[in-house]
């Protein structure tokens, strides 16, 4: 429960801190006073400049945080998020080929298509008939994947006109610029509806935990309920993905911060500590976007990158140790 | 609240393989297998490795499509029945169920509640005295909450049985519940079995390695070599030095277990 506490402040100060930090100070009187009477700079910076923006880090992380929980858990592995597994690269070419070739579809059913998509293409490349993919393989071939699909995405980016260009580029690193209100909604009512259908397949997840044979035991049709499982990652995933860009590593290191901050145990309660986690992790990753270099907004995916590839690389030494890889 | 232990329906509960083949296409582990398991005793699945019998279990327990023949449940397909149907009859523990991180010994045998709990129920005082019981069963209420992590091999394998018998079938499947585990924790899980077996008239169908000891807790034994089935019915008539040494190979004395009288295999 302490943990729980600690996150839960320390997501309410980094919001604060990300609401009054930036190229303009804002003091915290200020932003009160701009909650209560709609008037002055603090209601300008709640309502239009950083409101939407920490909004939408919120949902987006929270999503990614969860749907990394759920790859971590479905295959055992800290490795597996959908992240490392190219799933969020997918998403992320989607959404750049339906820009540069103007389809006229919402960005996050284009970006749920293609995370869909490269889920399957993941799956079937690793499938050995007769055997079940081991999550190890899943998760090379994953990252093979998504290096592939980050190559086309830059390909076409460059290829692009140079005003839309440097965009896209910064898109596919994954930014939170420019977000408004929209996004926010956007990624919050997915990121909801999609926790509800995590929570109504819990008592499936406690199941299959134990073992695909143990949970055929206790009654449960375990192939429609993984691939259920699955497909709820793969959209909290690209959720995200349509408003911020593939931002990379959030996914991959929330839950174990999440868990490991409140001891969680129950599916239940674990799944709760990478949502708010993986907000955590969003929100200070954008702030430290915005005020590390004064002047200048790094895209948050630069700063995630700086987080996240340390993190993998020891996560990789560890599993050297333990025997997997 | 109704006793959660007994079985309180009155159909049939024979488990039959009926011409039964299983394994791949190019290679068969089991062929044309025609086999009854007795309803209400306790059954042993005995042979030597590469034999099929842990593969058979797995059948039995619908969790292998069989290549051609049918297991059957008091005369129904097992795996054309309701699955969930089928979870609150038969519950299978298999040799190497995966633990999830940091959970409690109650916490597991909760788990084998699953099949009787409706979407969204409460937990209910039925589950709660299954619970109860299947811990009390295998002697570890007093451990309850301590994470399976932090216990010894025989403990570990005892929460894992505390599911299944919370699970409350009046059948209950084990592939090889004593491998691993020192002599005396296999006596203690053996025991516990058959206690179940004559307590609450339960089925209890396991595979197991030990010869001697199989003998002296089934009641009734199917031996299996590697060209099927060898032999099949009490202890005495199955462990004799003929069918041994068709099974295994093996030469060997029968002679009797100085304490129970059950059959005893001295190798030679």
């Amino acid at each position: 429960m302490r943990g729980f506490i600690i996150l839960g402040l320390g997501l309410v100060l980094a919001v604060v801190f990300s609401l009054m930090i930036g190229d303009v100070w804002i003091t915290p009187a200020k932003l009160w006073q701009g909650l209560l009477t709609g008037q002055g700079p603090g209601s300008l910076t709640l309502r239009v400049i950083r409101g939407p923006r920490v909004a939408t880090a919120l949902g987006a992380g929270a999503a990614l945080g969860l749907a990394g929980a759920i790859f971590q858990t479905l295959f055992r592995n800290p490795l597996a998020a959908p992240d490392v597994m190219g799933f969020n690269a997918g998403a992320g070419l989607a959404v750049l080929l339906a820009i540069s070739f103007g389809w006229a579809l919402p960005m996050p059913v284009v970006a749920a298509l293609g995370g869909l998509l490269a889920a399957v293409l993941v799956a079937a490349l690793a499938h050995k008939p007769g055997h079940p993919a081991s999550g190890m393989v899943l998760i090379l071939v994953g990252l093979g994947f998504g290096f592939t699909a980050s190559a086309i995405a830059s390909f076409i980016s460059v290829s692009l006109p140079v005003s839309e260009a440097s965009e896209a580029q910064r898109w596919l690193t994954g930014s939170l610029a420019a977000r408004n209100w929209g996004h926010a909604a956007e990624v919050w009512i997915l990121a909801t509806v999609l926790s509800i259908a995590l929570a109504a397949l819990l008592p499936a997840f406690k199941l299959i935990e134990l073992g695909n044979d143990l949970a055929t035991g206790l009654g449960l049709r375990v192939d429609a309920a993984r691939w259920s499982i699955i497909a709820v990652g793969v959209l909290l995933a690209t959720a995200a993905v349509a408003v911020s860009g593939p931002v990379p590593f959030v996914a991959l290191m929330a839950a174990p911060l999440g868990i490991g901050l409140t001891r969680a145990r129950e599916p239940g309660a674990r799944f709760a500590a990478a949502a708010l986690s993986g907000a955590l992790v969003m929100v200070l990753a954008d702030l430290a976007a915005r005020a590390a270099i004064p002047g200048v907004q790094l895209p948050i995916g630069v700063m995630t990158g700086i987080l996240g590839a340390p993190y993998l690389l020891w996560r990789l030494s560890r599993e050297m140790e333990r025997g997997e890889l | 609240m109704s006793d959660p232990v007994r079985y309180q329906g009155d159909g049939d509960l024979t488990l039959r393989a009926d011409n039964l083949s299983l394994g791949y296409q190019d290679r068969k582990v089991i062929d044309r297998l025609t086999l009854t398991l007795p309803a209400g005793r306790v059954t042993s699945i005995l042979g030597p490795n590469g034999c099929g019998k842990s593969t058979l279990l797995k059948a039995l327990a619908r969790l292998i499509t069989p290549l051609q023949g049918a297991v059957t449940l008091g005369g129904e397909d097992v795996h054309r029945k309701n699955t969930r149907a089928l979870a609150r009859l038969l519950s299978i523990l298999p040799q190497a169920p995966l633990a999830p991180d940091g959970i409690t010994v109650a916490d597991l045998a909760r788990r084998g509640r699953a099949p009787w709990r409706a979407f969204l129920a409460p937990w209910s005082d039925t589950d709660a005295k299954a619970c109860d019981d299947a811990l009390s069963a295998v002697g570890m209420t007093d451990l309850a909450d301590r994470p399976l992590s932090e216990l010894s091999g025989g403990q570990r394998q005892r929460a894992w049985i505390a599911l299944v018998l919370a699970q409350a079938t009046p059948l209950l499947l084990l592939d090889e519940p004593t491998t691993w585990l020192d002599l005396p924790h296999q006596i203690e899980v053996l025991a516990l079995l058959k206690r179940r077996n004559r307590e609450a008239g339960t089925t209890v169908i396991s595979v197991l390695h030990d010869l001697n000891l199989a003998a002296r807790f089934s009641d009734h034994l199917v031996l299996l070599g590697r060209d099927g089935l060898v032999a099949e019915g009490a202890p005495d008539a199955v462990l004799t030095a003929k069918h041994l040494q068709t099974a295994f190979g093996l030469a060997a004395r029968i002679i009797d277990d100085p304490v129970t009288g059950t059959p005893m295999v001295v190798p030679l």
